[in-house]
């Protein structure tokens, strides 16, 4: 249909388009739900409609079930949570059967995180997905800081490289890299991922932290250690979005603290070609439909037509 | 395919602060309007509050239901919590003052059963009170709860509130639950009233005095203590349940925080939600 009439102003009746692609996918729009913050989606279907979110992650898989760490798992620190629940789920075999069947009809993009301890693990819960046939996107979660063995795919670029690489062979799925902020150089971890053949990274898991409860003289958490997450982190992420837009030629997914618009806004211009709603659903449980319904007007007030017009149009003042 | 609209869609809510008072040492109640909510919930149930527009305190807190008006034309309008001030977010709770907003949304969890009994024995400890004033209500068929029409009230003969707490200013909303007809037995640490005594020595007593009569134990309150009850009412061979209070950060089942080790159907054990699987589970399937 073609309005008969087309005047200027701001035209209300122009369609923005919101979408953004990663790898193979189109995303319907740039904002996704990070992995662990969503549940399995399920959880969420009386509380949002499903169908507007862009992108669902749900929580992380592992080859066996996982009970997860001991309770405290939480705690929360100033505009920050601090975490270490510790990859508690059924296991891969569990999902396929009784969670695939849900996420893979819910309407929109589904991008399945899975996390090992050791490449053989990542290779395998690659190929058990690969073999259910319609899962179209992966993200391998190399970052997870409360899980002894998984960080060090995210932390050392020759174990990145293979990790990513040997998934790469085992799917033709997107496949994203979920990376860690707590490296000395994440950038060089990123290429190491591209390399891999990775079509998309993440940035970023959470920042590793601590809390202590000092009258007790004990660690506030069960896993003692935890990683941090929430507005805290944001410019962390704002940063590491920045350096590794600029290091890799592939899209980079935005996440951590994005707890409004105006952040949503700052991630895309520092580079994300997507982003990657977490803690914030904890606590504001519809903010990822809000988002998507004020970045179309936020893009209809700046005169754009595309999220695409705003994703790495940073510019870097130069010295006088 | 798509996901069908779902029947039930959960409230989530800015809620205009009504009210907001002290009600015992330590202790506050909070009235907001949440209508939704009201007219919904069912004895057991709790909502997550947060102060609006502010990331510092950044996660709501789990708050059970204490209260609610009358029902007019099938609809309610306001709801109350009790909260205990203690870390940073009700300490800024509790200066809040009318006309304030809220994030509320709820209700959340299971409820305590309403199955027919002769004794319905309600232990409470600290703060855990909270969830059995409209308990009582419902069981002594005062009120009726929630939108279904399949859950009945009326359904106990006598009710028994056994309250404990470290001194008498601790006791919140003694009146009200007066008010209901139900049985109140009060227990302090410090013998500000009767003597020394645990909430657990009234339970004891309870049991051995209502022998031979159909009892159900509901139970809320610090952790040791639930342990304790849940033995003795394993001893008296009685069904309890138990309403946990595990720290939660979301109340909807997404972050895996507030898990409580459950036994299986296999003999092994899980961690499980109590935000969507509890808060209230029978005390047989807990392990302390």
């Amino acid at each position: 249909m073609t309005n008969s009439n087309t005047t200027s102003q701001v035209d209300l009746s122009t369609q923005i388009d919101l979408s953004t692609s990663i790898g193979k996918l189109q995303l319907k729009n740039p904002i996704l739900v990070a992995s662990g913050t969503f549940g399995y989606a399920r959880e969420m279907e009386r509380v949002v409609d499903l169908t507007r979110i862009g992108g669902i992650l749900p929580k992380t898989i592992t080859r066996d079930p996982r009970p997860g760490n001991a309770p405290w798992r939480t705690v929360e620190t100033n505009s920050g949570l601090l975490n270490a629940i510790g990859l508690d789920n059924d296991g891969i075999d569990y999902f396929i059967a009784n969670h695939w069947p849900y996420l893979s009809q819910i309407g929109t993009d589904v991008i399945v995180s899975i996390a090992g301890k050791t490449q053989q693990d990542f290779y395998e819960l690659t190929s058990k997905l690969e073999a259910v046939g319609n899962v179209r996107a992966i993200e391998l979660n190399i970052s997870c800081p409360n899980v002894s063995g998984g960080v060090d795919f995210g932390t050392d670029p020759k174990l990145c490289e293979e990790v990513v690489a040997g998934c790469r062979k085992a799917t033709t799925a997107t496949l994203l890299a979920k990376l860690t902020p707590n490296v000395s150089s994440i950038a060089t971890i990123a290429k190491a991922a591209e390399q891999g053949g990775a079509d998309a990274v993440s940035c970023i898991n959470t920042v590793l932290g601590m809390a202590i409860d000092w009258r007790k003289r004990k660690p506030i958490l069960g896993n003692v250690v935890g990683g941090l997450s929430g507005p805290a982190i944001k410019p962390i992420a704002l940063r590491c979005v920045y350096q590794v837009s600029r290091a890799v030629k592939i899209p980079v997914v935005g996440i951590g603290g994005i707890s409004n618009i105006d952040d949503v806004m700052e991630f895309l211009v520092a580079g994300a070609a997507a982003v990657q709603i977490g803690t914030a659903n904890y606590y504001d449980p519809t903010i990822s439909v809000r988002l998507v319904e004020q970045l179309e007007q936020t893009l209809r007030e700046l005169g754009a037509s595309s999220v695409r017009e705003i994703v790495g149009s940073l510019t870097i003042p130069q010295n006088k | 395919m798509t996901v069908q609209a779902c029947s039930s869609q959960l409230p989530v809510v800015t809620a205009t602060l009504i009210e907001n008072a002290q009600v015992a040492k330590g202790l506050w109640k909070l009235r907001i309007e949440a209508p939704e909510i009201a007219s919904s919930f069912t004895p057991g149930q709790f909502c997550m509050l947060r102060i609006a527009d502010r990331t510092d305190p950044l996660i709501g807190r789990a708050l059970a239901i204490y209260s609610t008006d009358p029902k007019v034309d099938g609809r309610r309008s306001w709801i109350e919590l009790v909260y205990q001030v203690k870390g940073r977010m009700t300490t800024q709770l509790h200066r809040m003052v009318a006309g304030q907003r809220l994030q509320v949304w709820g209700p959340l969890g299971n409820s305590f059963s309403a199955e027919r009994v002769d004794h319905l024995v309600m232990v409470a400890g600290g703060i855990g009170q909270t969830p059995f004033l409209t308990l009582a209500r419902e069981a002594l068929g005062l009120e009726s709860f929630g939108t279904s029409t399949t859950r009945q009230n009326g359904y106990a003969q006598h009710v028994h509130l056994l309250y404990g707490a470290r001194s008498a200013d601790y006791f919140a909303g003694l009146d009200e639950f007066r008010q209901t007809g139900l049985n109140l037995e009060l227990a302090t640490d410090d013998g500000s009233i009767g003597p020394p005594q645990r909430v657990t020595d009234l339970l004891k007593k309870k049991l051995v005095e209502l022998q031979g009569q159909s009892i159900r134990i509901v139970c809320c309150g610090p952790e040791p203590m639930m342990e304790a009850v849940s033995e003795i009412a394993h001893q008296h061979q009685v069904r309890c349940e138990v309403s946990l209070e595990t720290p939660m950060a979301c109340g909807i089942g997404i972050c895996f925080t507030c898990v409580a080790k459950v036994k299986q159907e296999d003999g092994s054990w899980d961690y499980k939600r109590t935000c969507i699987e509890g808060p209230i589970f029978s005390s047989t399937e807990i392990i302390w």
